[in-house]
Order: structure tokens, then sequence, then C-alpha cells
């Protein structure tokens, strides 16, 4: 896997990949990733020039630049100035003189602006390659984009237990609230559906879900005897190879990441809910011409996100009746009543033994329209409310079943329509 | 390609040397809840204002008097003895004499809250001006000095050496002239406040390596992925992933591992967004399906900034800890002291905070990711901090015209000035309740500055400046003429120095500063794109 995850990932899906998504995917050391990434890039572009390009971080000491930014070292006239203090003349033999501040900087540059780049630093501490992509990046932007997938897509992956491997700087006093964040749960999915997808990408609809235990370890598999196995795969099927192996490194694990760590995962889910709803639409389309019998229900879909959205107002209990409104927007959705929009209604999460959540009220609003009336409405609202009485415990049941049936459906529909997946892995 | 002569450590094929892990220099973090407002109930905005210039005065008068007593004492125009006067009325024409009381600017362009009144502008807040002077027309520029007594003007050459702001609390020597303005011959200010020792605020000692104590302002994310490529090496930097390499003869730098703790002062999110959404909105946008929504528009509401910030928190927050103070674009109260943000508007980094303090707790164990007031004042690594996220230089510097130096380029000094001013006014924001909108305090003017702090921040410049001030030496030479170390000894204790540090926007500069805990000496890392296009 280490060796062919760089030329699946760069050659031939043609994407982007910096030193921290690299040490992401294959659970190395940041070191080890740069370095990997400049081999990479020399053997491509010995093989064939311009093949690969690359970006690079410089870190060290600039130059003083010319005119306009002279910052700290401006610092001397401006002290110079200084000595007429005005605020209290009797008080001034004081400044330190010459405060010369050092100033340091670390710039990412393109391959071609390198040497460019170097001619601007005094004295150059490092150098380390920062990504390789097949093309020049006319927009150095993008990298955050990589940036910001590689995070959402390795999210349910603990920093304080990962860290060390990445290379972080470890901080052995760190303190986290245990409890909030759910700790088990996430790695489990992930692997399940992820595992099940490269072992077999053409699974039959219907599908006996007993491999939950199992698949974790064929991830485990998967991921950790990486060399061999890829490259025996590679060997037999290097096309369709890359993309589900794809797939698991960003669309699968995200997906899964979205149910167990209502949380976590939730500013992922309200961020990207609102840049990418247009999308989401497509779909469902795709989903009506396979199977028609969706056809109303798209009508109620689309209802129950409107109500989604109605119900968006940020909270952490939110994400339960997301999941549980989830199913439906896969390809066999349950049989289950619209929501009128009308009816009060009440639904309530437990966590930690409080009973919080939300429900419809009818509540009178006046408000003063474009002509100056003020009118009065009824409307329906929701507003949060919380009890401190522990309700029954229904939460795991409900995770249970939802994970199973989000997996079927994942599976089911795994076939064929990988990509429909990943709009609802980012969601 | 890169020449072989040097590979930096990375620029080569992958080796299995393991990599021993860095470690992180402990933080050790105090934070003072000066700026606390009591929760829900307990927070009134009934009172009168008037509080809080007269607690100032009733707190400050005593230090400046004894600051002009020292100076004034014995001086003598033409055998005319200098009095001191109690109250401002009590100043007699023709009289050499001295008072003290709080300075009142009435600037032409200033915001007056009658005015806003009649014109019906008091519901939101006023928009900010460059300056509330009017440089074509000093004449209107008016100088009072008050205290619960009266007001007198003041005038005269002794005030052109000074630059002053209302709320400042000083003592004016001069004479009433036949105009009934009070002539001013010179002006002291109570001048900086005691400074506690390094570690006073702590009972452990100082057992740590020397680190470094980060300091960026003014993030300004957008939530467009242009304005988070520097952010992005900022968090790799502060992680340890990228930065400077070991080998300390070229890379004299601070290696990320001794940064102890990061303090974010302001403007983590960018003041554009509103406007952004506005104009989203004002053209023909293709409202689909959406025929109403209750609760709040979703469509008007963009989450993503403030979801950007919460990943960049949670993203370092495993390796450091963070002290965010709110801004004047952040999402808290507006006045100050602006509450910390809520905890609720990060949901990834509320991980690492205290949890919600439960009834009857008071003061629960600051957090490692800790969301303060802004202003805000605490001790980290034994230094007392105190620090603003802008809004109090850059409220001042509305009074004061600093372009008839030479030209307005001369902005940044200015502000440092501002900043020594205010400590030597012992006030960290003067104007507070007069052109800064602030909660009517009753029992406390907690702007006033109690102690002096070591190190004396103002995020959201427009460019990084810092430097070192003292406080004036008291002449105590004439006492028991002891050892040289007494001496020393005694200098140390009476003369504080702070560290001034005029913190540039990141979004702008992309500039983090660096303080070394043992030196309080400053560096910069600037993190950027080579070549713009």
């Amino acid at each position: 896997m280490a060796a062919s995850y760089l030329p699946e990932n760069v050659l031939n899906e043609r994407r982007t990949v910096t030193y921290r998504s690299l040490s992401r995917a294959l659970k190395v050391h940041a070191t080890l990733a740069k370095q990997m990434l400049f081999d990479f890039h020399r053997t491509e572009n010995a093989k064939k020039p311009q093949s690969v390009h690359a970006t690079y971080v410089i870190s060290g000491i600039q130059k003083p630049p010319p005119p306009p930014e002279t910052n700290g070292h401006g610092a001397n006239d401006e002290d110079a100035i200084m000595q007429s203090s005005p605020y209290m003349p009797s008080s001034m033999p004081n400044q330190d003189p010459a405060d010369a501040v050092r100033v340091t900087s670390i710039i990412l540059t393109r391959e071609e602006n390198l040497e460019a780049a170097k001619s601007t630093f005094e004295s150059v501490s490092t150098i380390h390659v920062y990504s390789v992509q097949p093309t020049v990046l006319q927009d150095l932007n993008v990298l955050t984009d990589v940036s910001r997938e590689t995070w959402s897509a390795h999210v349910h992956e603990d920093p304080l237990e990962f860290g060390k491997q990445w290379g972080m700087i470890q901080n052995t006093h760190v303190q986290r609230r245990t409890g909030t964040r759910p700790p088990a749960p996430a790695p489990a999915p992930a692997p399940a559906v992820e595992a099940a997808k490269t072992s077999e990408s053409t699974v039959p609809a219907k599908r006996p879900f007993q491999e939950e235990a199992p698949p974790k370890k064929a991830d485990e598999r998967a991921s950790k005897q990486s060399t061999p196995a890829s490259d025996s795969q590679s060997s037999a099927k290097p096309a369709t190879k890359a993309a589900p192996k794809r797939e698991k490194s960003d669309l699968f694990s995200s997906f899964a990441k979205a149910k167990p760590k209502q949380k976590k995962a939730e500013d992922v889910v309200l961020d990207d809910a609102s840049e990418e709803e247009p999308e989401e639409l497509f779909p469902d389309q795709g989903d009506k011409k396979t199977e028609p019998a969706n056809r109303e229900s798209r009508k109620e879909r689309e209802e129950k996100l409107k109500q989604m959205m109605e119900n968006d107002d940020g909270d952490d209990e939110e994400m339960p009746d997301a999941d549980e409104e989830e199913p439906p927007r896969e390809p066999t959705p349950p049989v289950e009543a619209p929501p009128k929009p009308a009816e009060l209604k009440e639904e309530a999460t437990v966590q930690g033994g409080r009973r919080r959540g939300k429900r419809q009220v009818i509540k009178k609003r006046t408000v003063k329209d474009e002509e100056g009336y003020l009118v009065t409405r009824e409307e329906a609202t929701w507003e949060s409310f919380s009890e401190d009485e522990p309700a029954p415990k229904k939460k795991p049941a409900v995770q249970v079943g939802k994970g199973k049936a989000g997996k079927g459906q994942g599976q089911g529909q795994g076939q064929g329509q990988g990509n429909i997946m990943s709009f609802f892995g980012k969601k | 390609m890169v020449s072989e002569t040097t590979d930096y450590g990375f620029l080569r094929p992958p080796d299995n040397t393991d990599h021993e892990p860095a470690y992180r220099v402990q933080s050790h973090y105090k934070p003072l809840h000066t700026f606390r407002l009591p929760a829900g109930a307990g927070r009134h905005y009934k009172q009168q204002y008037g509080d809080m210039y007269f607690l100032r005065l009733a707190h400050l008068k005593p230090a400046v008097e004894k600051v002009a007593t020292e100076a004034w004492e014995g001086f003598n125009i033409a055998g005319e003895h200098a009095r001191r006067v109690d109250r401002v009325l009590d100043v007699r024409q023709g009289e050499l004499c001295w008072v003290a009381g709080t300075v009142y600017m009435d600037l032409p362009l200033k915001p007056n809250i009658l005015d806003d009144l009649t014109k019906e502008n008091f519901t939101s807040a006023p928009p900010p001006r460059r300056t509330y002077v009017d440089p074509s027309n000093p004449a209107l520029t008016e100088i009072m000095m008050e205290d619960e007594s009266g007001r007198l003007r003041l005038t005269g050459a002794g005030l052109a050496s000074t630059h002053l702001a209302t709320g400042a609390i000083i003592a004016a020597l001069g004479t009433e002239n036949s105009n009934g303005d009070f002539e001013v011959i010179d002006i002291k200010v109570p001048d900086l406040a005691l400074q506690p020792r390094r570690w006073a605020g702590d009972k452990e000692g100082k057992a740590t390596r020397p680190g470094k104590i980060a300091f960026v302002s003014g993030l300004g994310i957008t939530g467009t992925s242009s304005d988070t490529l520097a952010l992005e090496l900022l968090s790799e930097y502060l992680l340890g992933y990228t930065g400077f390499s070991g080998d300390t003869e070229n890379s004299p730098s601070a290696d990320a591992s001794t940064i102890t703790r990061l303090i974010i002062a302001g403007n983590s999110l960018g003041a554009r967004i509103v406007t952004e959404l506005d104009s989203d909105n004002a053209p023909g946008e293709k409202k689909k399906a959406a025929p109403k929504k209750y609760g709040y528009d979703a469509a008007s509401y963009n989450a993503s900034p403030i979801t950007h910030l919460d990943n960049f928190l949670a993203e370092i927050l495993p390796s450091i800890p963070v002290t965010i103070m709110p801004g004047d674009s952040d999402p808290a109260n507006f006045s100050l002291p602006q509450q910390a943000i809520h905890r609720a508007m990060f949901p990834q980094a509320r991980a690492y905070a205290t949890a919600p303090p439960t009834a009857g707790e008071i003061d629960p164990q600051a957090g490692w990711f800790d969301s303060v007031t802004n202003p805000w004042e605490g001790d980290v690594e034994g230094w007392r901090l105190w620090g603003c996220s802008g809004q109090n230089v850059d409220d001042v510097l509305r009074y004061l015209d600093f372009t008839g130096d030479d030209g307005e380029e001369d902005d940044s000094d200015a502000r440092l000035r501002i900043m020594e001013a205010m400590l030597r006014w012992r006030c960290g924001v003067p104007t507070a309740p007069d052109t800064i909108w602030a909660y009517p305090f009753q029992e406390d003017d907690p702007f006033v500055l109690q102690s002096c702090p070591h190190i004396f921040f103002t995020g959201n410049q427009p460019k990084f400046d810092t430097r070192v001030i003292e406080g004036q030496i008291p002449l105590h030479l004439d006492g028991d003429g002891g050892d040289d170390t007494e001496m020393a000894d005694a200098a140390d204790t009476s003369s504080a120095r702070v560290r001034l540090l005029s913190l540039p926007r990141f979004g702008e500069t992309g500039e983090l500063v660096l303080v070394d805990t043992e030196t309080l000496e400053v560096e910069v890392v600037r993190f950027g794109v080579f070549g713009g296009q």
C-alpha cells in the first residue's frame, strides 16, 4: 500500500497529495512522508519529466524586503522618533533601542518558484516537499481543500492516540473531557463498510450483515500488511482497485463517521450541508432511474430535508434525528409516513441521563411587513427542552439498528454507484 | 529540481530512522476572572455609567496625587508656591495650584448618544469612524478635567506636549486665567502600577524549561478557502509538522515544541461575512425549495467560518493549550468586557474545555482550551498578561491626531505610544463608557489596572510592533547607602518593565508572535505563500 499509494493517487487519480494526507493515510511520521514525497517526485520525474509537480515549504530567515514591510526591522527608526515621547516627557530614558526582532518565515512555494523563493531568504533552515500533484497548481489554495478532505476522512482517528505516529508534538498535560467524544464506535463501523467495499466491489444488493466483526479485521489486514497485498492486487486489477481504494480513504470513512459520532461530525454536517445541497439531488435522480418506486418517496424526503433545515438550530442533539432520517435517502427507503410539518411533534434524545430534545409549539409572532403593518401570525416553531428524568435508554438500540441499516444500504448501493455514496458520506 | 548539496533532512529518500516524539513544554496558566460579568439575572443594564468614572477617580486619584506631590512639592513660580486643590471647583483664578481629575474630551466628530437618540440611531452600534477629531478645525477640540464637583476647561502649552483621552486620570499644574480656563503648565499621570514579581500569582515554582508564549490575533477566517492556507501552515507549525529543522546553528528560531500556549487575541472570524452575505442575498439568488423557513434563516447564516475555526482549534488542541479572546467581529457580546465565546460555538474544541460549570461551582479550574473575556488578564508562565483585542487602542487613537507628525504612516508607533500611555494612566480601556460600549459596572471599575502586567498586548493592529517600557525609578537613593546588591534588589522591585506587543492581524500579515518566557524577547514567525499568482 505504501508503495502504491502515491502512484495511484497522483498518477492515476490525478489527485494532490500533501505530506500530511500521506502521513495520515499511511499512518507514518510526517518526516517520513515528506521524504516519500520527495522520493516519489524525483523518481517519477526521472522516468517522465514533468509528470509530477511539487510544492515546497521553505523556512528560515528572509532578507528584509526592500520597501514595504519593514516590520521589526523598522523598529529602529521608529524608536528614534520615540525619544520625544509626548506622553511622559519626564520618564523617557527607557526603551530598549533597536529592539531587533527576528522575523522568521515559513513560506509555501511552487516548484517553479523554488529558486526564486530561496533567493529571498538570507538563511534557509529547512526545505521540504509539501505536496505533489500531477499538474501545476494554479491556485495554491487548493491545498487547503486537500487538508480539509484529509481531516474529515480521518476525523475519527483520535489525535491523542495517533499524534505520535504522525510526528505531532506531544503534550503530556493535555486535558480532555471524557464523555463528549464517543471513543469506541467510530473506528468500528468505518472499517466495516470500507472492508466490505475493498474485498468485494460487486456486492449483491440484499446481503446479510453478519460481517460486523470480520470486516474490521479485514480492514486491519488491508491497512497493515500494506505492500504485499496491494502489490499482488495492483497487478491483478490496477484500475478497478484504485477507485475503491480512494473511496476507502475518504468517502466511506467519512460516511461511516457521520453515524456514530453525532457530536464530532456535527460541524462537518452543518458545513457541507449548506454547500452541497444541490449536488445531493443528483443521487436521488439517479436512484429513480433505477428504482421508480422511489418517486413518491422523494417528496417525503424533501419534506424531511426541509424539516431538518428548520430544525437545524445547531443543537448537538440534532444528529440522531438526522440519522434516523438518513435511511430514506437510500435507494430502498422504509415506508414511513411523511412527517406533517403542521402537526406538533416532539423529538427527544437521551444523553448522559438527561433527556433533551425539541418539540414543536405554536407561537404567535408579530412582525412588521413591508408596508409597515403589524401582522400577527401563528407559526409552528421548534423549541428545545430538556428534562432531568432519565428516559428509557433507547439510544444504543437505535444505534445498532441504524448502523446495520445504514451499512446494509451502503452495501446494497455500493454496486456500480459508488460515487453516490460520496454525497451521503459528506453529509 | 532542488540542488543536491543539502537535503535538510527531508529532501532525500525515506530512511527508516525512528523519529523521537517531541514533547511540549508545560504551560503554567492561571487566568484571572477580572472581566467576567455575573451570569444571567445578575447582569443588569439599568445602572448609570457615572459610577464607573467615580470609581475610577476614587481609585486612581490617590496614586496620581502621590506622583504629583512628589513632583511639584515646593514648585514655585516667582515666589508663588503651587498649592494642591482638592476639587476642580475650588480652583481660584490667578492662583498657582494643581488639581487631579478625570479627563473629558469633547471632539467634533465624537458620537453623541443624544444625537443618536434624536435620529433614532440607537438600535445598532455606530459605524466606526477613523477619528473623532476634525483636523481642519482643531479649535473644536475641548479638553476638560472633571471630578464629582464639576468641570474645568484645560488650555495652554502644557497640553500640546501630551496626548490625552477621555477617562484618563491626571493631575494638572497651572492657573486659572481670566476666561475661566485652566492654563496647564505640567501634567502628571498615575504612572505604572505596582508590578508583581514573576510567579507572584502562583505557588508552584519556576520548574519549567524555558518556553515561548505564542500570540496571534485577527485570524480573520471567513470560510472561503483563500484565507486558510496560512492558517494551515500555522497549525502545522504549531503541531510540529513543519517549521524549522533541529540543527540549531542555522535555525535559531523556535522549535515549536517550546511554545507552551497559544493566545488568540480576538477577531478569529473575518468581519466581512455579514457584508458578503448581504451581497449574496441582494441579487436574484436562486431561491429553490425554500418557501418559508422558521427559526433562523439557513440561507443567510453561514456556519463555515466558525466551523473552520473550530476545526483549527480541534486540530491544534491535542498538542497545545489555547486561550481565545473574542474580538469585535467574533460571536460574543459587543460591549466591553466581551464575555467568552460560548463553548457551543466549538462543538469539537470544547471537548478540551472545562465542563460547563454546575450550579454553585464558582471558579472551575481553567480548561486546556480556555475561552476567555476581552479584555483579559491572567498569569502565563508566571508572567502577568493583560490584553485586549484592540478596541481600546483603536478607540483612543480616534481621539488623537497623529497625522501632524509625519504623515499617518506613523500609525503603528502611535499605537505603541497609546499602549504605553494606558499603562501609565493605569487604565486599560480609558474611553470605555464614553466611546466604547461597556457594561455599567457598579462596584468596581475593572478597566483600572490594579497591578502592572509584564506583557501588555493589543490585538488586531495593522502591523507588528513591540517595545519595552519601564516605570519611573523612584529616587530612593538618599537612603541608607547599603551595598550594591541591596541597591539592585531595590531597583528590581520598584521599577516595572513591561513588554508591549502590538499584534498584527494574522489574516493580513500571516504573523505569529512568540515571546520568550525567560527573557520576554520577542520574535515573529511569518507564514505565507511565495508569489501570489
